[in-house]
């Protein structure tokens, strides 16, 4: 499983995201904010714990994971700089 | 909404961090004192420790498990903490009131208690034992299913009327104050021991720190530099009695309930509407239910959580609609003490009517530009005979007490 | 001004919705279904070699999807949702009343709270026995008020919004100030209703306290036995001041807390006691009901849990409603001549008293009127 493919499936299944699958993600589609994905602040601290937990990469605050949490891709590449 | 007759407050007492009895926290708030450290009631394995407000014997450094015992008796150490915290302050409330059990048989006395801890099924060590296949002691079970703080309040006194533990999260104090006046003001009730209760516990720490606006340093409410709340534990009752019965025994009251109004943002589980809808509604209402306009306040003892949305919230809404009343938080000398801190801040508010003086808002030094209005930073005299304690709540509650001063003729 | 019930939901082991609620009631028949112990938290250790099944009446909220999509009830447990489709059926059930939703008031009364989250948050931390691991969307669901938060969310309802936690006594309680609310004109209606829900640790617990003794079904007035079966459910009104077009569920005139002496219950009604099968309080039971007035128990439909009275206070409406009093589901009652309800009659003009009695000998009484 890629790193894409582990994060869609960590977001759809630890947000509760039960009426879609992890393919429907798209790697760039806006993961917050009222298009795209729609996650909200609770499900952004929520990410913060699950990449902490699965990757062991610590988001310190908002402003880190702001710019963490764009798409599936940016995500990636936070993770996999400072894994 | 009908203006009600404000409702006599007779007796308060409270205990907290800052101190184990009313005086003595004032003592610290307007002394500028406050002491939080690292949690020494419970071990955490975050990397760096979150200050909490924990309840220690400021001078001989005992638990409160020893400073409560020899003011709740052996028999009660099977109930919880927060349930002890709550009998100690309803103890020392009525002993400020003046009335023992003997003045309360024959009255219809209810209780009405705030709490969040108090009611939550949650013995990690129960827990752990049960998910690793093996049979824990029973006895976290029993001991919680004992400790209801209103109903605990009520069995102590042998007490008959109606009883109301209320689980509202961060307002459930001011709430609990707000119902209780109206079974004085409806006549249901002659007297009601009322307030909240909360101890410190790891569920919640970890819980508050996974939202991430927890302050690893002390909590610096409306600061520009602010960060977070800190967690604390406390209790507080204030004694709520009728007029024919204050008059029966010539008791002066210390202070009034004049108003209590309360809304909903339904906006998010978590997060304070960023226009104060709920908060602006709760604050009208309880202003046209005591009769009082903007310029009869002389303070406002505020939320002030420390987090960079609530005080971001409270400052836009104190600015819009009453301007020209100064406000502070305690929230600096206490911690956030959920359910028990509404009813803190309405005992603090009580005093600082007396006392014609408001504490410096500790943690407060540099204003912060997006916020329209900022707290005062130093202590300072008022004038006036009103003030309000507000609390806003996860959820989107929103609730607000119009307190009035003890001389007010009614 | 009378309080009138405008509109009842409810959902238990007897199914949803009012109808579901008359149904059980008249046939008496409810089974409650088997539950394996420790199946739903997810713990990774077997509890301790209990035997592996339990009856539980269980509620089932799936038709609450066609009340709200899926979307916006992603991270809302059963908890709230058993609580939000008590809610969405009594507006239903009440004719979906245009209100202003700033004075609509929302009271809810559980026992336990979000017993299922509250375990799964502790399990968020004991997994890995790293406190960092703490899960933010458990926590923030795990609080008592967490259900009123998704009602007054999903229903936009801003007045004023209150949760009350008391184990047995919770609901009357709750009643208490959804009545005040009403009478001080705070809120022109509110929701007020009680939810408590199931979970492995509970029946745990139930199995260490009162033994793994399986009986086929609750029998209240065999006092000195235990017979008690799990439930789970929510039953919820919609309150306002007396309007003229009633919805024939009857008035609230009377809701007491404390030790109720017996002449408080008015005479020339029938008594719809909260007895539920714990030996524990069969003693307090026997004691206050009084030989001539017809009593029934409803908890066999339904199981014992701490907010049942909200659906005793349910049938109670239905039969106003109906004007029968529906048969008492199971009636041996070996060691006193009570006047049990044995077969649905008529309930001509009487009031019907809701009675509650709590092990710890607290007492709780609503008086459901007609006129």
């Amino acid at each position: 499983m890629t790193m894409n493919e582990r994060l869609k499936k960590i977001i759809v299944e630890d947000l509760f995201l039960e009426d879609i699958e992890p393919e429907e993600i798209d790697d760039e589609e806006a993961l917050f904010g009222d298009d795209g994905l729609g996650l909200d602040s609770l499900d952004a601290v929520e990410l913060v714990v699950q990449v902490q937990k699965h990757f062991g990469v610590e988001i310190k605050n908002m402003d880190e994971g702001r710019v963490a949490f764009g798409s599936i891709n940016t995500l990636a590449a936070f993770i996999e700089e400072r894994q | 909404m009908i203006p009600i007759r404000p409702v006599a407050i007779t007796g308060v007492d409270c205990l907290c961090a800052a101190g184990l009895n009313l005086s003595d926290c004032m003592d610290s708030l307007f002394s500028g004192r406050r002491n939080c450290s690292s949690p020494c009631l419970f071990s955490s394995t975050h990397p760096r420790p979150y200050p909490v407000f924990e309840i220690r014997d400021a001078i001989a450094g005992t638990n409160i498990n020893d400073l409560i015992n020899d003011r709740v008796n052996a028999r009660e150490h099977n109930i919880l903490r927060t349930s002890r915290l709550a009998l100690a302050a309803a103890r020392q409330a009525l002993e400020n009131a003046g009335l023992d059990r003997d003045n309360l048989k024959g009255k219809r006395v209810g209780v009405c208690m705030g709490t969040t801890v108090g009611s939550a099924m949650n013995n990690e060590a129960f827990y752990s034992h049960y998910r690793e296949g093996n049979h824990p002691d029973m006895m976290p079970i029993k001991q919680f299913l004992n400790s209801n703080p209103a109903a605990c309040i009520s069995n102590d006194f042998q007490l008959s009327g109606p009883c109301q533990t209320v689980v509202n999260a961060c307002s459930s104090g001011t709430d609990a104050i707000g119902v209780g006046a109206s079974w004085i003001q409806s006549g249901l009730c002659d007297v009601v021991i009322t307030g909240g209760a909360d101890e410190l516990c790891r569920v919640t720490y970890n819980g508050f720190i996974s939202l991430m606006i927890v302050d690893s340093s002390p909590c610096r409410p409306f600061d520009v530099n602010r960060a977070g709340l800190n967690l604390g534990e406390g209790a507080a009752v204030l004694i709520l009695e009728s007029e024919k019965s204050k008059r029966a025994r010539n008791k002066k009251a210390r202070a009034y309930v004049c108003g209590y109004g309360t809304a909903c943002d339904a906006y998010h589980l978590t997060a304070p509407k960023p226009d104060g809808d709920g908060l602006r509604r709760a604050l009208a209402d309880a202003l046209a239910i005591s009769g009082r306009t903007a310029s009869d306040i002389a303070f406002v003892n505020a939320h002030g959580t420390g987090t960079p949305d609530n005080d971001r919230v409270e400052s836009g809404v104190l600015h819009d609609m009453l301007p020209d009343v100064p406000f502070h938080s305690t929230k600096g000398y206490t911690g956030h003490t959920l359910g028990a801190s509404g009813a803190i801040e309405a005992a603090f508010t009580v005093v600082c009517l007396e006392a014609e003086k408001t504490p410096a808002n500790i943690g407060f030094t540099d204003p912060d530009p997006e916020l329209p209005s900022s707290p005062q930073q130093h202590m300072e005299s008022i004038k006036g005979d009103f003030a309000i304690s507000e609390s806003l709540a996860f959820g989107g509650n929103n609730s607000v007490l119009v307190i009035g001063k003890g001389a007010l003729r009614t | 001004m009378r309080i009138a019930i405008q509109g009842i939901g409810v959902t238990g082991g007897f199914g949803n919705g009012v109808a579901g609620l008359k149904d059980a009631l008249i046939t008496g028949e409810c089974m409650p279904d088997t539950v394996p112990v420790n199946a739903d938290n997810g713990s990774i250790g077997i509890s301790g070699g209990m035997p592996g099944e339990m009856p539980v009446f269980t509620a089932d909220t799936a038709g609450l999807k066609s009340f709200v999509s899926p979307r916006l009830l992603r991270r809302v447990d059963h908890y709230s949702r058993m609580a939000l489709y008590g809610s969405f059926l009594a507006l239903k059930d009440a004719g979906d009343p245009e209100l202003d939703r700033k004075r609509l008031g929302i009271v809810i009364a559980t026992g336990y709270g979000a017993m299922r989250t509250t375990f799964l948050f502790l399990d968020s931390v004991m997994e890995t026995g790293e406190d960092q691991h703490a899960s933010p969307i458990r926590f923030s669901n795990s609080v008592h008020n967490a259900a009123a938060a998704h009602i007054s969310i999903l229903l936009n309802a801003r007045g004023p919004a209150l949760t009350v936690s008391q184990f047995e006594m919770s609901f009357p309680s709750a009643l208490v100030t959804a009545c005040q609310w009403l009478a001080e004109k705070r809120v022109d209606a509110v929701l007020v209703g009680g939810v408590d829900e199931y979970c492995d640790v509970l029946g745990y617990c139930r199995q260490r306290f009162f033994g793994n003794s399986r009986c086929p079904a609750i029998e209240p007035f065999e006092f000195d036995k235990q017979t008690a079966i799990a439930g789970e459910g929510a039953a919820f009104f919609l309150l306002s001041l007396d309007t003229v077009n009633g919805s024939g569920y009857g008035y609230i005139e009377d809701v007491r807390m404390g030790n109720i002496a017996r002449e408080a219950v008015p005479d020339n009604a029938c008594l719809f006691t909260g007895a539920d099968g714990h030996k524990k309080c069969g003693n307090a039971y026997k004691q206050y009901l009084d030989k001539t007035m017809p009593v029934a128990s409803y908890a066999p439909v339904y199981g014992s849990f701490p907010t049942a009275t909200a659906l005793d206070m349910a049938v109670a409406g239905i039969s106003m409603k109906t004007g029968r009093m529906f048969a008492s589901p199971e009636t041996s009652n070996s060691d006193s001549n009570l006047n049990i309800i044995k077969t649905e009659q008529s309930r001509s003009d009487r009031k019907i008293g809701c009675l509650k009695i709590s092990d710890r000998g607290e007492y709780s009484l609503i008086v459901l009127g007609k006129d």
